[in-house]
């Protein structure tokens, strides 16, 4: 792919559509858990659907211009905000999300426009096959362990509230998942990502072997913690019978993880290193 | 004019308990008390509402007779109980016309309840009217605005938080164990002791379709008692350490003076269960269950003031809804006041398009005999039917122009320009006469 690529195709509209629908969900949200207004938040969650679709146009026109989604950090950021938003949606069927899309819609906003909208910085210049199934899968896992751990943060406030008694907090008089679904959910969630998660480890393992760079990288450490942390949290569901806050602040930890993997990443990408 | 709407009645809000049992109707006095406010001076159609808080009339008044149906609904109501405390006579109030809608449409709503958003009004309002009608007191008006009324209370709750959250201490439990379960169906529901308050809480429970509800108390009688009450199983006493192992949901009420439910204990529970999660609602003073136990994980305890409390936030976030609720009523009234005011007019437009069908049927049969005579020419046939749609116009403007030269011409007048869509022709008063003569005749 020619360098200029990545900096010369410019958002689409449907990126345009995409920010303003996702900035008026957000308000909408925020202002119906806020104010106890849960038809707020309904008529939100809709302007939240249509900026999913927006969103998934941008990726797809993006695509068909040549720019891959896995193609660097700054387009796995839009991808992992456009399966978050659509993990929220398709959890928020079921469930009362007032809270969740709350927190998320407005989470996915700012991270589609500031990954779409800061340089581009150097494209990659050995983007092999293997290093962009790597990305792509690992992009996937990162965001969905995102929605897991954003379900247990709900889940561990929500706890709290109730443990305390404190029944006049938001999340105890808003509509929202029972504290049973919310740990189910983000149960699910971590396990549907871990073996993505898993494969990504061990394709950029085999890809920085190639490469023959060193191991030793410090997102690479972020990285196996990580995946060391979501396999403990599973192991002790499983085995232990672990649920409720202890298994939700371990899913907490992995995607702080996470998130430090991807944040060392996006560093590198503006200090050219 | 036609009927218009009144109330007449007291509730909670103007007369304690001691005064509104001297008006409550048991159901089979009912169909009298009925018959005497039907009789009631300019009374059409009535209905009465009698639950423990209220005791009202609805009735629609014979046109511009309200003032004098309220008197008499107000004389009719005491005379059955005479002779009643004046406090009962004092806490009396009655209105009518819009103000006689909007409580109706209120009451419906659960606005004008003792416990805000209650669910109960709204049946009692249909039975109530379901009486009347049996009973032939009720009619077409009172039909269309209870028909109305319980629309917007239907609106009222969908569209506001006015009927969310448990409102009382017994149902609060249901709601506690749907925040950790959501679902209640499939959970195995433990009821502790045999009392009063767990009896109501745990048909809540039940009706909230829990898959199994067993009961244990220290006297096994009492426990086959309850449960063959609420359709649950009976357990002894002795097995109360398995019996919550496998509950999702405890609601505890004994008469121990001691805790039943010891950290303890509660601790070899949790971890027998492997800490899923289960919710405690103790309801006994002094309490069952001790307050370390909800710092176990995954267990979850509410004692009485915690009931309470819930039931105080979510009466408060009620409270805050009624303003929404209130809006969408006044809304709803008003489209029932235009239909109201449509219902008044409604003889007048039937009466006018009858008088105009019958000009128009005469002049259509002379027509048509007229067109039916042999040797007729084109031009003959364009003459006649000009002429006798001439004369249609003629016949239907004959009396308005007689009512326009005499003594209301400018509010007539002005009338007229609404109706029909006129253009000024002529701005010359003095010649409007030959402006009609050249009209008629050219």
């Amino acid at each position: 792919m020619p360098a200029e690529r990545l900096l010369t195709v410019a958002p689409s509209p449907a990126f345009w559509a995409a920010g303003a629908l996702y900035v008026v969900a957000s308000v909408g949200l925020l202002a119906g858990f806020l104010r106890g207004r849960p038809q707020w938040s309904q008529r939100a969650r809709w302007f939240a659907v249509a900026a999913f679709a927006a969103h998934g146009l941008d990726i797809g026109w993006r695509g068909v211009e040549g720019v891959h989604p896995a193609a660097s950090v700054r387009e796995a950021l839009g991808l992992i905000a456009w399966i978050i938003a659509g993990g929220y949606l398709a959890a928020s069927v079921k469930n009362r999300l007032d809270l969740a899309g709350a927190v998320l819609t407005p989470i996915v906003a700012v991270v589609l426009g500031a990954a779409r909208l800061s340089p581009a910085g150097q494209p990659q210049a050995d983007l092999t096959l293997l290093g962009r199934i790597h990305i792509s899968l690992a992009t996937i896992g990162v965001a969905v362990f995102g929605l897991a751990s954003a379900m247990a943060a709900i889940y561990l406030l929500a706890e709290r509230n109730l443990k305390r008694k404190r029944f006049d907090a938001l999340s105890f008089k808003a509509p929202g998942a029972s504290l049973e679904a919310l740990d189910a959910m983000s149960q699910r969630l971590v396990w549907a990502g871990f073996p993505l998660f898993t494969v990504a480890m061990i394709l950029g393992m085999i890809w920085v072997d190639q490469r023959g760079s060193s191991m030793l990288r410090p997102e690479y450490t972020a990285a196996i913690v990580t995946w060391i942390t979501y396999a403990v949290l599973l192991a002790a569901r499983a085995g232990l019978g672990w649920r409720g806050r202890r298994a939700a602040w371990l899913s907490v930890a992995g995607f702080v993880a996470a998130l430090t993997v991807l944040a060392i990443y996006v560093m590198r990408r503006w200090v050219g290193a | 004019m036609t009927a218009e709407l009144f109330v007449v009645g007291l509730s909670w809000r103007t007369a304690p308990v001691a005064i509104r049992e001297h008006l409550a109707f048991a159901d089979d006095e009912l169909v009298p008390v009925l018959a005497d406010l039907r009789r009631a001076g300019g009374v059409a159609e009535a209905m009465l509402v009698s639950t423990c808080n209220r005791v009202e009339v609805y009735g629609a008044a014979a046109p511009g007779e309200a003032a004098y149906a309220v008197t008499e609904v107000r004389r009719a109501l005491v005379a059955r109980r005479a002779p009643v405390p004046s406090a009962v006579t004092a806490a009396l109030y009655d209105h009518a016309g819009p103000d006689a809608i909007r409580h109706v449409f209120r009451v419906a709503a659960a606005l004008d309840s003792l416990v805000l958003g209650e669910a109960q009004i709204l049946g009692q309002l249909k039975e109530a009217h379901a009486r009347a009608a049996a009973a032939g007191t009720s009619g077409p008006i009172l039909t269309r605005a209870l028909e109305r009324a319980w629309g917007a209370a239907k609106r009222v709750r969908t569209e506001t938080a006015i009927a969310r959250g448990a409102a009382n201490v017994s149902s609060v439990a249901v709601e506690l164990a749907a925040r950790v379960f959501g679902d209640l169906r499939g959970k195995r529901v433990l009821v502790v002791g045999a009392g009063k308050m767990s009896t109501l809480a745990a048909r809540h429970l039940h009706t909230a379709g829990v898959a199994e509800l067993v009961v244990t108390n220290r006297s096994p009688q009492r426990a086959e008692a309850l449960a063959a009450e609420l359709g649950a199983v009976a357990r002894p006493w002795a097995e109360l350490d398995g019996l919550l192992s496998s509950a999702d949901v405890v609601v505890s009420s004994t008469g121990a003076r001691e805790p039943i439910l010891t950290a303890a204990r509660m601790k070899q529970v949790a971890r027998a269960r492997r800490w899923r999660p289960m919710v405690i609602v103790d309801i006994a003073v002094p309490r069952d269950a001790e307050p370390a136990i909800g710092k176990l994980d995954g267990v979850y305890l509410f004692d009485i003031d915690d009931l309470e409390r819930v039931v105080a936030a979510n009466l408060e976030e009620r409270g805050k809804a009624a303003e929404a609720a209130g809006r969408i009523v006044a809304v709803e009234v008003g489209q029932f006041e235009q239909w109201l005011r449509v219902q008044k007019v409604v003889p007048t437009i039937l009466a006018l398009r009858d008088h105009f069908s019958r000009i128009a049927e005469v002049e259509a049969d002379k027509l048509v005999s007229a067109l039916g005579k042999k040797g007729l020419s084109g031009a003959d046939r364009d003459a006649a039917v000009r002429r006798s749609l001439e004369l249609v116009v003629a016949k239907l403007l004959h009396h308005p122009q007689m009512a326009l030269k005499g003594d209301a011409a400018d509010a007539l007048a002005s009338a007229i320009r609404q109706l029909f869509p006129l253009q000024t022709v002529e701005d010359r008063p003095s010649d409007a006469d030959d402006l009609l003569a050249r009209r008629r005749s050219g």
